[in-house]
C-alpha cells in the first residue's frame, strides 16, 4: 500500500479542493469564533449579543474555546467531508477511475490509502485548528490564562475537531456509491440538518453525527450528559464507513 | 504455458446490461508479438470486451484470461504485466505530467529509484518534455492523450489493451502511436487495439476482428484491398441474418 499512499497524498497535497479547505477552517473558524466571544462579552442588547450570549458559557477563555467548540463541531465535519467526498469522487468525475482497474496494487489498497492520508490529514488539522485557536487567543488577549481551564479546553477542542473529522470519512462511502462527490455533498447537508434535529429532540446522543456537538456543549448548563458507549458511536461509526468504502472498492464495476 | 500460448484469451464470454447483451459468447485471443484489432460500430461490444479482460467488469458467462489466469479474479501482482487505456487517459489534472508519470510508475510497483531515470526516458520518447512540469489540466486533448498512453507503457507490459489510441492525436502523433505498437509488438508485447480507423488499423493490425451487437461476426484480412466495403458487408450480412429475412 505504500506506493498507493504517496500517490494519494501527492493528489491530496495538490488539491484546490483541500488548500482552501484547510485554510478556510484553520482561519475563518477561530475568527467566527472570536466574533461571537466578542460579541457576547460586550454584552450588548441587540439581538446577536443576546444570541451569542445565550450560545456561550463562562467567560475568557472558557468562553473562546466554547465558541470554537461548537462552531468546530459542525464545520470540521462539513469541511473535511467535503474533502473526503472529492477525494473518493473525483475519480468518477475526472473518469480516472477506469485507470485505477488492473493495476499490482489492489482497488482495496488505493481506497484504503485515500483513507490513511485522509486520516492524517483530519489528524493534523484538527491539531492545527488548536494551535491556530490559541494563536489567536493570546494575540487578541481572551482573558487571564489558567493552565487547568485551557489544557481541558485544548484537550476538548481537539476531540471535538478529531470526531467531526473521523465521522467524515464515511462520505467516502456515500461518493463511492454515488459515483460522484455531489451526492455526498448533497448527504452532508441532509446529515447537519438532522443531527440538530436530534438533538432538539434529545436524541442526539443516539445519532453520531450530534455527537461532536454534543461533546462540544459537554459540561455547560444544562448539556446533556454522553455516555462512554456514546462517544464510542463516533470511531465505530468512521470504522465501518472505513469498511464499507474498502469493500466497495474492491468488488466495484467501471460502469 | 507454452511459448504459441495466447497472453490474452475469451471463452464464450458473455455481458449483460440491464438484460441486453454487451457481449455475447466472445471466442478471441492476441499472442505475442501480435497486434489484434477489434473493430465495430458504435455499442459493438469493444470496450465493454476490454473491460472484461480487464477486470473492470465481471461476465455473466464464459472467461475472459489473462497470462491464464481468469482476469476477475487474478491476483493483482499479475497486473504488472499489463498496460491499458480505456476512454479517458490516466492524467491529474492537479499532478504536473512528471508526476503523473511518477504516479504511474508507482502504481505500477516499479522501484522507486529508479523511477526518475524512467520518466525522463518515456517523456523523451513521447515528446512530451517540453510539458514535464506543467500540470496535466493545461494540456491539448492530444497531449492528454499522450499522457495517458506513457502511463500505460511505462513499466513495459508484455500485454497492452488500448481503446482508441489514436483520438485526439495530431497526425503526428497518429503516425508516433502507429510506430510505437508496432515496436513493443516486435519486442514481444501481445496488444489488443481498437479504433474505428480501418485504414489506421490496417497499417498496423495483423489480424483485425469484427464485433457487432456484442457478437463476433468476422475478420478482415488486413492486407486485403476495399477494408471498409468489407467491413459494412459483414455488419449488412449479420443484421439480414439476425432479421431472418433476405431482400
Amino acid at each position: 500500500m505504500t506506493q498507493a499512499i504517496r500517490v494519494e497524498w501527492q493528489k491530496l497535497r495538490r488539491s484546490t479542493v483541500t488548500l482552501t479547505t484547510t485554510a478556510l477552517l484553520l482561519v475563518l473558524l477561530p475568527l467566527m469564533a472570536f466574533g461571537l466571544y466578542s460579541v457576547a462579552m460586550e454584552g450588548g442588547t441587540g439581538l446577536l449579543a443576546h444570541k451569542a450570549s445565550a450560545f456561550l458559557d463562562g467567560e475568557g477563555w472558557a468562553s473562546y474555546l466554547g465558541a470554537v467548540d461548537q462552531i468546530a463541531a459542525v464545520a470540521v465535519f462539513i469541511g473535511a467531508g467535503i474533502v473526503v467526498a472529492w477525494t473518493f469522487g473525483r475519480e468518477h468525475a475526472d473518469r480516472t477511475f477506469s485507470s485505477l482497474f488492473a493495476l499490482p496494487v489492489a482497488r482495496g489498497s488505493i481506497a484504503g490509502a485515500k483513507l490513511v492520508v485522509l486520516t492524517g490529514w483530519v489528524t493534523v488539522l484538527s491539531l492545527l485548528l488548536v494551535v491556530a485557536s490559541l494563536g489567536l487567543g493570546f494575540v487578541a488577549g481572551v482573558g487571564d490564562l489558567k493552565e487547568g481551564v485551557l489544557l481541558s479546553g485544548l484537550v476538548k477542542l481537539f476531540a471535538v475537531a478529531l470526531s467531526g473529522g473521523a465521522l467524515s470519512l464515511t462520505m467516502g462511502f456515500v461518493a463511492s456509491i454515488g459515483r460522484g462527490y455531489l451526492p455526498a455533498v448533497g448527504v452532508i447537508i441532509v446529515i447537519v440538518a438532522a443531527a440538530q434535529i436530534s438533538v432538539l429532540f434529545g436524541t442526539g446522543g443516539w445519532f453520531p453525527y450530534a455527537v461532536p456537538g454534543l461533546i462540544a456543549v459537554s459540561g455547560s448548563e444544562g448539556a446533556p450528559v454522553l455516555s462512554a458507549f456514546q462517544v464510542a458511536l463516533v470511531p465505530i461509526t468512521a470504522a465501518v464507513g472505513v469498511w464499507l468504502t474498502v469493500h466497495w472498492w474492491q468488488q466495484a464495476e467501471v460502469v | 504455458m507454452t511459448s504459441t500460448s495466447p497472453l490474452l484469451r475469451t471463452e464464450a464470454l458473455t455481458r449483460r446490461f440491464d438484460g441486453e447483451l454487451a457481449v455475447e459468447d466472445l471466442e478471441l485471443d492476441v499472442h505475442s508479438g501480435e497486434i489484434h484489432a477489434v473493430v465495430g460500430l458504435n455499442g459493438a461490444g469493444k470496450t465493454t470486451l476490454m473491460r472484461l479482460l480487464l477486470g473492470m467488469l465481471k461476465p455473466d458467462a464464459g472467461r475472459a484470461i489473462v497470462l491464464g489466469f481468469d482476469a476477475a479474479a487474478v491476483a493483482s501482482e499479475v497486473w504488472s504485466e499489463v498496460g491499458h487505456l480505456i476512454e479517458s487517459p490516466f492524467a491529474y489534472p492537479e499532478l504536473t505530467v512528471e508526476e503523473n508519470i511518477a504516479a504511474a510508475a508507482l502504481l505500477h510497483k516499479l522501484d522507486p529509484p529508479l523511477i526518475p531515470s524512467l520518466v525522463a526516458q518515456a517523456l523523451e520518447e513521447f515528446e512530451l518534455s517540453r510539458w514535464s512540469g506543467k500540470r496535466a489540466r493545461t494540456l491539448s486533448l492530444g497531449n492528454r492523450q499522450r499522457l495517458g498512453l506513457v502511463s500505460a507503457l511505462v513499466h513495459h507490459p508484455s500485454i497492452l489493451i488500448l481503446d482508441e489510441p489514436a483520438n485526439s492525436l495530431d497526425p503526428a502523433g497518429v503516425v508516433f502511436i502507429r510506430d510505437l505498437l508496432k515496436t513493443r509488438a516486435r519486442r514481444g508485447a501481445a496488444i489488443l487495439v481498437s479504433s474505428h480507423h480501418l485504414d489506421e488499423l490496417a497499417r498496423i493490425a495483423d489480424r483485425i476482428s469484427v464485433l457487432h451487437a456484442g457478437r463476433h461476426i468476422g475478420s478482415l484480412d488486413p492486407t486485403g484491398v476495399d477494408l471498409e466495403k468489407r467491413f459494412f458487408d459483414l455488419v449488412y450480412e449479420e443484421d439480414i441474418a439476425s432479421r431472418g429475412t433476405v431482400t
